[in-house]
């Protein structure tokens, strides 16, 4: 956006800015430095500033002067080249699509890459350094091309964001069932993709280094053809600039830069997004920062403050020795994440709600047809589910088992079995129907639990309790996820109240948060239990491992009540989700109606998530699905939405018990992998509506 | 969409036919049968195991309880990570094919179920949840496996009370013996050697990228302990996890170790992301330029002595280390 200025006024003030610009990039250069500096003297070797001084100027003790150079000075170095490098990508991109949130992040870039290495790890063929770079750079250059190509450029932020997160989900869901699968090749890749700056000797950074110096060259070149898109395609066109060149050339550029970023330190998450936003005000007060030439070293530099910065907070505020556990891309990601919901806010909304899709109306019948087979279906996928296991069994052992008379062997496997499947069966639900309430208040059709944060809110409350008191049980747990839930969704819905909700505000303070609560958990694993990386993966991936009939109480509770509720208040509901003006005029006290819905819905979703983790998609892609088959009727919505929830989610825990038996995959990974295509089909679709 | 969700629901009717009313196992009889052995006995946990006899189908979910049951002679019937144990557990191997019951983390509850055991040794490790459902398929012992506040104790109280369980106290008795004759031995050797009081670093560590994170074994751990046991002395400042005595430092974090230690490391051949001692740090400056490392004092115990297991596996270690530090 800031490239988007008017042409100066007057030349003497330019002139007088030029110097500004010259010291403020003077500036940000001596605050690299300077943590660069602080960097160095930190670590888990006694070697402090003084004994630095000496080893830099030869006077140290070999000891020393290696740790300082094979250790010390490489991850410094690879600090401020990660940072540069996915800086500079951050702002091109954001040029380029003239969006504000593109980066290696949000183009899904970084998880295009982390699949790619993972596929490669999982044929047992170890790639020296570069070679794996190549084969990040293909997976995330096609990761960036499918998201820009359904979100199209320079359009919408939402759909760009929302396109990348989805794809960004779907391709870890994908990577980490690889991990599972193939534990011993992929060893390691799990923590990789945390992110850590740590260098062992400078061989990584020296090979690094000509392929970031090829795209910086590279971007520097076109820099003055993404200076001219910046006018607009037509204006570009007119000056004779190939737009379409231009913007295929930099986005190539820019994904070679995160590739050899990603290879150097793994995913040092939201670095792109926010350093050139950083420099966004300054462009606006110095003229001399309106040209990319100019910018792109300056949002460099940014980046590099801020990895080093991260990496210099991190190291002071905790012992060496933990903080040498904490991977740096934690702490970059905690604070992107509070920097997106800032921008969200600042953001000057001006997408207010889609037109409601126009859908035919189908007959009672096709509603009742409808129905008969989802119940059919729903039936087919708890039978199968309980029949279906490491062990077979068959309707008759279930019988006898209802009956009490079955067999040892079928009363344990059943025992266990049908807690798994029912609590599979009501997260699904429960997920579902608290999508339609929250899609149906905030009349924002891609509002769900698990993109507003809500679910990882509850995950956080859930993780806390679990962390800190062992022995707490499922009511405590679900108590503990509404306590997170009830904050985050606090968080998110007063912060985007403001308007009504409008689109891109809610989603992406809804995103922030999402992220943030995420990195929280990851901090809160690391640091209490970190050999324990199973119960991140139960907790973040979705899993009805262990669910005993107590765990699944809660949340069948909730959802007979948010049944009820939706039911009775059908017709508030259809009203709610239609405009801002209809209910008022008849009568309806809104944000009292509104507010009770959302809670019922932050309900569902907390006690969803205490009995099976986090699930993604579900809550977005049952109501979606239930208004194309039945219409926009709540009263019709909402079973069928129930239904299709419970089934999707069920069959992915089937599938993830069975497949890989007898290890297990979660659920929520499943649903990602089934969820993540219909989402981008929804963003395809609705980019044709407009 | 419709039409798919006819389809579904054809298939589902299907199914149902098909898999009819028959059943994998007859209805129970309900008659029990009492018998003069009856165990009864007191996990970890402190909860009550009672057994009608000695357990002799057993199912194990942590590699230090399976190793404990070859020891005493009891072959498991269901072991977590079957491929695992045999790659890091050689000293202690498996005598028979038992079957795999999915990851140590989440041992698959159907399996387990499908062995029918007569007993369930589980790592108090495991999610209480789960615990809570293995109750329901046999009587569950929990297992500590690790107290950083006394390890080679807490080792031998588990063997003893899987013993106790497996009616084997005679072999848990002659396990004992056999480790203590072996501490005896070996710290024997080192003082012969002149190596009582010698510093020890012991640690392993895992390669990710390009980046080399380290796990030292603090006085606080198995290994830590027999060092002690041995007349060594512990090199590690670090602090380790109360349960596993186990750290985390990078490769500057050796700087903070004395110049005279000994430095004794086990990874995997099968495994390549666990040798960083023999592949990565090979030209790293910080590694070349340690005084330990100058001085060739640098021990690589063989493969398959799992650092984290029961008697047998220590006396392996015992052996090996005296082994490397005398040669």
């Amino acid at each position: 956006m800031a490239v988007t200025e008017a042409p100066p006024v007057a030349r003497p003030q330019a002139a007088a800015s030029r110097t500004g610009a010259a010291a403020v990039t003077a500036a940000l250069v001596l605050l690299v430095a300077a943590l660069a500096v602080v960097d160095i003297t930190q670590g888990t070797a006694a070697v402090g500033p003084s004994q630095v001084f000496k080893a830099l100027t030869g006077q140290a003790d070999p000891g020393d002067a290696s740790v300082v150079v094979a250790s010390r000075l490489p991850r410094m170095t690879a600090g401020v080249l990660v940072g540069v490098v996915l800086g500079i990508a951050g702002a091109v991109l954001q040029a380029v699509s003239r969006n504000v949130l593109a980066s290696p992040d949000t183009l899904a870039v970084n998880a295009g890459s982390y699949l790619a290495l993972g596929l490669v790890g999982a044929t047992g063929v170890s790639l020296p350094l570069l070679a794996s770079s190549g084969v990040a750079f293909a997976g995330g250059l096609a990761a960036a091309a499918v998201v820009l190509a359904l979100s199209g450029l320079g359009t919408g932020t939402v759909r760009l964001v929302l396109a990348g997160t989805a794809l960004a989900l779907g391709l870890n869901s994908v990577t980490e069932g690889l991990l599972l699968l193939f534990p011993q090749q992929t060893e390691g890749l799990y923590q990789w993709n945390q992110g850590s700056i740590s260098q062992n000797g400078f061989d990584g950074v020296l090979q690094m280094l000509p392929v970031a110096l090829v795209g910086l060259a590279g971007l520097l070149l076109v820099a003055r053809r993404v200076d001219a898109l910046a006018l607009g395609d037509d204006a570009a066109r007119g000056l004779g600039v190939p737009v379409r060149a231009t913007r295929v050339t930099v986005v190539v550029l820019a994904a070679l830069l995160s590739a050899a970023a990603v290879t150097l330190a793994g995913p040092i998450g939201f670095v792109g997004l926010c350093a050139p936003a950083l420099v966004r005000p300054l462009a606006r007060r110095f003229r001399g920062f309106v040209r990319a030439r100019a910018v792109l070293p300056v949002a460099g530099l940014a980046g590099a403050g801020l990895v080093l910065g991260s990496d210099v907070l991190l190291r002071a505020i905790v012992p060496a020795d933990t903080a040498v556990a904490v991977p740096t891309g934690i702490v970059t990601s905690l604070v992107g994440a509070v920097f997106l919901v800032v921008t969200a806010l600042r953001l000057r909304d001006t997408g207010g709600a889609d037109a409601p899709d126009r859908l035919r109306i189908p007959s009672r019948t096709a509603f009742l047809v409808t129905v008969a087979a989802l119940v059919a279906a729903v039936v087919g996928v708890t039978l199968a589910g309980v029949l279906l296991g490491d062990s077979k069994l068959l309707l008759g052992d279930v019988a006898n088992w209802a009956q009490g008379r079955a067999g040892q062997t079928v009363s344990f496997v059943l025992d266990t079995r049908v807690p798994r499947v029912l609590a599979a069966l009501c997260a699904g639900g429960a997920l579902a129907l608290a999508g339609t309430l929250v899609q149906a208040v905030t009349r924002n059709p891609l509002a769900e639990p698990g993109v507003l944060g809500v679910s990882g809110g509850a995950a956080l409350g859930a993780v806390l309790l679990v962390t800190t008191v062992p022995a707490a049980g499922s009511w405590g747990v679900a108590g503990a996820a509404f306590g997170g839930a009830a904050l985050a969704s606090a968080v998110v819905f007063g912060l985007s109240a403001r308007g009504g909700y409008r689109q891109n505000r809610l989603v992406l303070v809804g995103i922030g948060m999402a992220a943030g609560s995420t990195a929280l958990i990851s901090l809160l694993i690391v640091l209490t239990d970190p050999f324990n990386a199973t119960k991140a993966l139960t907790w973040l991936s979705g899993s009805t491992y262990g669910r005993t009939m107590a765990d699944v109480l809660p949340v069948a509770l909730v959802l007979v009540l948010g049944l009820a509720v939706a039911v009775a208040r059908r017709t508030e509901l259809d009203l709610v989700s239609l405009d801002e003006d209809t209910p008022r005029l008849l009568g309806l006290g809104l944000p009292r109606a509104r507010l009770g819905l959302l809670v019922v819905g932050v309900l569902l979703a907390a006690t969803a998530v205490a009995s099976a983790g986090t699930i993604g998609f579900v809550g977005l892609v049952a109501p979606h699905a239930a208004r194309a088959l039945v219409g926009r009727r709540h009263g019709r919505v909402v079973p069928v939405a129930v239904l299709l929830g419970a089934a999707l989610v069920g069959t992915a825990d089937l599938l993830g018990r069975t497949v890989i038996a007898p290890a297990q995959l979660g659920a929520g990974l499943m649903t990602a992998v089934i969820g993540t295509p219909y989402f981008l089909h929804l963003l395809v679709r609705g980019r044709k509506a407009t | 969409m419709r039409r798919l969700l006819l389809t579904a629901a054809t298939t589902t009717a299907a199914a149902l036919t098909l898999a009819a009313c028959g059943t994998t196992e007859p209805a129970a009889d309900s008659s029990k049968k009492k018998t003069s052995e009856a165990i009864s006995l007191t996990d970890s946990t402190g909860a009550k195991v009672e057994l009608d006899s000695p357990a002799k189908k057993v199912v194990a979910t942590e590699w230090n309880e399976v190793e404990s049951l070859i020891t005493l002679g009891v072959d498991p019937v269901g072991v977590a990570d079957v491929k695992g144990y045999k790659t890091w557990d050689t000293a202690v191997p498996l005598k028979n094919e038992p079957k795999d019951i999915g990851t140590r983390g989440e041992p698959s509850m159907d399996t387990i179920a499908s062995l029918s055991p007569d007993l369930i040794v589980a790592s108090s490790d495991l999610p209480d949840a789960a615990v809570k459902q293995l109750r329901k398929i046999a009587p569950v012992l929990e297992i500590k496996s690790a107290d950083a506040s006394d390890q080679v104790g807490q080792m031998f109280k588990n063997l003893d009370l899987i013993a106790e369980a497996t009616g084997t106290t005679d072999k848990a008795a002659t396990a004992r013996k056999n480790f203590e004759a072996k501490v005896a031995e070996g710290e024997k050797a080192l003082a012969d050697a002149k190596l009582d009081g010698t510093d020890i670093a012991f640690a392993d560590g895992y390669v990710t990228s390009n980046q080399v994170s380290l796990r030292p074994y603090t006085s606080g751990s198995l290994i830590g302990a027999v060092n002690e046991r041995l007349g060594l002395k512990n090199a590690w400042k670090v602090k380790g996890d109360p349960a596993y005595g186990l750290g985390t430092t990078d490769v500057e974090g050796l700087t903070a170790l004395p110049k005279d230690v000994r430095f004794a490391y086990i990874g995997n051949d099968d495994d390549k992301s666990s040798n960083p001692f023999s592949g990565q740090l090979k030209k790293n400056a910080v590694w070349t330029s340690l005084p330990f490392v100058k001085a060739d004092r640098v021990h690589r115990l063989p493969d398959g002595i799992w650092m984290f297991g029961g008697p047998e596996s220590m006396e392996a270690y015992i052996d090996a280390l005296v082994d490397a530090l005398t040669k």
